[in-house]
Formats: C-alpha cells, structure tokens, sequence
C-alpha cells in the first residue's frame, strides 16, 4: 500500500473530524488528496503531530486523529508514553510505517528493527497492525465509531508520491482556518 | 528544592486571575511551588516528559480553545525550542510558559548555569518574548505580571514566557 492509499482511507473516516498531520510528504500528499479547514498540517515540528492531538482530545476535541510516519514518532517516542498515561477517549494514533526517513532522502529509519506496534503495546496502548487499505478502514472505523483511544500501526510501501505540491501556505492560515472548523463544529 | 512563597503563590494566583483552566508540566524541583499552588487551586494538570511534547499537548489543548499554561524550568528551553518557534510561534498559539530559572544567585549546581545563562538570549534570538520576576519585584508584581503574561500571550497569538528567578536568596527567604 502506497502511502496515499493509506492517508486516503484516513481522510475518508475522518472526512468530518479533525485530523492532525506530521510535516514533510505526508502533509502535502494529505494535502493532495484535497484540502479541508479540519487538517492541521504541521510543515515541521517533526515528532509533535502525536502531542498536539493528545491536547486536542484533552481538551475535548474528539474523535481526532493524530497521525505520524515511523521517523516521526520514532523522535517523538515520549509522547506514546504520554498518550496512553492520560489516555484520551477519542484519540487514534496512526503510524504510517515505511521503515524509512522518506522525506529525508528515503534513509533507512529505526523501524527497520524496532517493532512500532511492540512498542505502542509495552507503553499500553491498545494497537492494530495492518498493512491494506481495507483492514485500515475497517479497523480505524472502529476506533472511531467506539470512540476510544488506539494506535493503528500501518504498514507501507517507502518512497513518496510524484508530483505533489509544496504546501507553501503561512501555518498561520492553516491555524486559523483549523480553529475556526472546531469552533462551528462544536 | 524551592519551597512555596509569597511570590511563588502570587504566579499562581495571577494565572488563576486569568482563569487558567489546565496545565502542563514537566517537573522540576524548582517549579513545583508552582504546580503545587494550582494542584491546590484543582487545576487540572498533565504532566509530559519533554520540553517538546508538553509544547504540543499545550499548543492542543489551546487550539480546543482552553486556557492553558506551560510550567516548566529554563534549561528545558533547549529541548523546546524547535517546537516553540515552528509550532507555536508559527501557528500562532497564545500559549503563556512560567519557567523557573537556574544558574543565577542561590545556585547549587556546577554546571547548569552553562545553558540556564544563555535562555533569555536564546529566546530573544528565537523571537520570543520573555518577561523576568525576580527577588527586586513584590508579589504584587508577580501576581499581575502572572496574568498579563497570560493576557499577552492570548492578545497577540503566541508563546510568551515569564520567567522567575525562585533560588535568588532574596527570593527564596521571601524577603521584601
């Protein structure tokens, strides 16, 4: 499964829900698949998509997915502790899992060893590891409609899409827009 | 370990004057008086393990529209700052941070002082703004400089940091 697939069926569960996006390729291949005021792309902060989207379920923002690349929530490695510590209703953490720095010159990442969803379960999250688009919809349609916390691990191919276009809009923008989505919505 | 005074009260009084909702922290010796006072106050908290982290939980949590503040000490600076600046700074988050200060006068630790000295440079250099409280302010000030931070922070959309010099003697033995 291509990366896209996967961030396809992710923006289809959550079409009308808040989703936050770790920076690099899989922010603008989000993007890509058609822009919405619900996605908080992060155009760095590398290792924070995790955090920012345990603060939204803290702060009642829910369901909410919070969705990170292996490298990413490799850097980023307390908040799994973090998540599954306060334990919000509502919060799917999603690990787009290539075993490679893809937007990083496709170099190698830790995953290539370390068991993300080993590593999900030893802090006490309740995780899934799926490697298709189907059992990815089926299985964060789940965490979504139980409206209860999850890590979905998922398994994809390396590299990243051709032809996807910079996202070079202020993050400023992407704030408010993101914040006024949650103000109708609530 | 700092014990709880009339100044480090009066921090938490004024983000209580600002009707702070929740906190995040990251533990220090230094700042507990002040997580203390609002665990006192019933303000709930959420404890994180990094600088950068808790900059993203708070940075959530105020995007769902909380009030809400970092507690943390200075040296976590070092950990925070990429966050800070390409998460809070640019999607503009009023996000108010209190921060303990070390390295200064009533240190005890040899070497913290080589990153603690650097942090009110290092904030400028990052374009934060930072306001400092130390033993020459009363609590008083502290209160209100507490909730203006807050204030400034909400008002023009970003992090804004206040930071507290609590191991000054002067500051420690509460002295006027």
């Amino acid at each position: 499964m291509q990366r896209l697939d996967a961030l396809r069926v992710i923006d289809d569960v959550y079409a009308a829900d808040p989703i936050v996006m770790t920076c690099g390729a899989p922010a603008r291949e989000l993007a890509s698949l058609g822009r919405r005021a619900s996605h908080l792309y992060l155009l760095d902060s590398m290792g924070l998509a995790g955090a920012v989207g345990l603060g939204l379920a803290l702060g009642g923002v829910t369901p909410v997915a919070a969705v990170e690349g292996d490298g990413s929530q490799l850097m980023g490695l307390t908040t799994l502790a973090s998540i599954a510590y306060h334990a919000p209703p509502g919060l799917a953490l999603v690990i787009l899992d290539n075993h490679e720095h893809a937007s990083a010159a496709r170099i190698p990442s830790q995953a290539t060893k370390i068991d993300l969803a080993a590593l999900c379960r030893g802090a006490g999250l309740e995780t899934s590891d799926v490697d298709g688009p189907e059992a990815l919809r089926s299985v964060l349609s789940e965490v979504r409609g139980d409206g209860r916390l999850g890590a979905v691990v998922v398994r994809i191919d390396g590299g990243n899409a051709p032809d996807v276009p910079l996202l070079l809009e202020d993050p400023a923008a992407l704030a408010v827009r993101f914040t006024q989505f949650l103000e109708e919505r609530a | 370990m700092s014990a709880r005074s009339r100044r480090t009260d009066a921090v938490v009084a004024g983000l209580l004057d600002w009707s702070l909702e929740s906190y995040v922290h990251v533990p220090s010796s230094h700042v507990a008086p002040v997580i203390a006072g609002l665990d006192d106050a019933g303000v709930p908290a959420v404890l994180a393990n990094r600088e950068e982290e808790a900059v993203g939980i708070a940075g959530g949590l105020a995007l769902a529209g909380k009030r809400v503040a970092l507690v943390m000490q200075d040296n976590g600076f070092g950990n925070a700052l990429t966050a800070l600046t390409t998460f809070a700074k640019a999607y503009h988050v009023g996000l108010p941070i209190v921060a303990n200060t070390r390295g200064g006068l009533g240190e005890y630790n040899a070497m913290i002082h080589s990153f603690s000295e650097a942090v009110p440079d290092l904030l400028r250099a990052a374009g934060i703004r930072a306001e400092m409280l130390g033993p020459a302010q009363s609590p008083v000030v502290w209160r209100r400089t507490a909730t203006a931070c807050a204030e400034l922070a909400v008002m023009t959309h970003r992090p804004v940091v206040l930071l507290m010099d609590v191991m000054h003697p002067a500051t420690a033995e509460d002295l006027d």
